[in-house]
């Protein structure tokens, strides 16, 4: 995957977390991830389509998340709550949007947000997709943001949707 | 008395709105879903300033700015996006918003931009 792909989702992210929630994060290095599984417990999803098909994960701890949600309204959940989800969709819809315009030659949609809690899931990237994956510390403990881009559109892939299945 | 409808498919992004919107005053916030509720809200009440996402369900911002104006309603309206593309800048003013805000966006530059169209 090119990096000129990646750059614009991590630039994203760091800003995305940096306004909305004053959070300042640490990039640590990119891997490329074979597990179809997300690393943390609470993950926001988004499809990507256009002249590129991909996804985004937004994946944390449900520790972070909690946070997130009192980061961004001054809430406090004790337990992963409908505010808490909405609040972690709206993060990664916000990253994937942000980062989009910064890669306006794919003419890209993103998707609604999905957000799963728990890691018994696999998250299907669209075929052939290749997938990387990319930690960052923050404040509250680690979180990931795993990208899946890859130009042009294969066939049978002209939708955004993400599927997920429990293994 | 100004009253602000905020409409955006996140109930977060509508709770930081609506947070920012009484911080500078605004206690009569009132929040749609989607494009479709707003229109409803709209039908309904009057308002100062309507506060909108454009990607929604149902009926996204784009789409409800220019039915609010088909139908000769002329509140302003600021658009609440991630959609920074220029040709989507140029649609949105063309279809009749007054401003336009991207996300993310600190509380200070949304501050700014409501203080601008309230009373």
């Amino acid at each position: 995957m090119k990096v000129e792909y990646i750059n614009p989702f991590v630039q994203g992210t760091t800003s995305v977390f940096s306004t909305m929630l004053g959070w300042e994060l640490q990039r640590g290095g990119i891997f490329a991830k074979n597990s179809s599984q997300p690393e943390f417990e609470v993950s926001g999803i988004i499809g990507l389509s256009g002249r590129a098909v991909g996804c985004v994960v937004l994946s944390m701890s449900r520790s972070a998340a909690l946070q997130v949600a009192e980061s961004m309204l001054g809430e406090t959940a004790s337990e992963i709550n409908d505010t808490v989800v909405d609040a972690v969709g709206e993060l990664a819809n916000m990253i994937a949007g942000s980062s989009k315009a910064k890669l306006e030659q794919f003419q890209l949609s993103i998707s609604i947000p999905t957000v799963i809690i728990g890691k018994g899931f696999a998250i299907a990237f669209p075929k052939e997709v290749p997938r990387v994956c990319i930690p960052f510390d923050s404040p509250y403990g680690p979180l990931t943001l795993e990208i899946g881009f890859k130009e042009g559109t294969p066939a049978g892939s002209s939708s955004n949707s993400v599927v997920v299945q429990a293994v | 008395m100004n009253k602000v409808l905020v409409v955006d498919d996140s109930s977060t992004m509508r709770k930081i709105l609506a947070r920012s919107l009484n911080a500078v005053g605004v206690a009569n916030v009132v929040e749609a879903g989607n494009g479709n509720e707003a229109l409803a809200c709209l039908g309904r009440d009057q308002f100062s300033l309507v506060l909108t996402d454009w990607n929604m369900p149902e009926k996204n911002g784009l789409e409800l700015v220019k039915d609010m104006r088909a139908g000769g309603n002329k509140v302003p309206v600021i658009m609440i996006t991630t959609e920074a593309e220029k040709g989507q800048v140029v649609a949105a003013i063309q279809a009749g918003v007054s401003d336009y805000l991207l996300k993310p966006f600190t509380p200070e530059v949304l501050k700014e931009k409501l203080e601008r169209f309230l009373a």
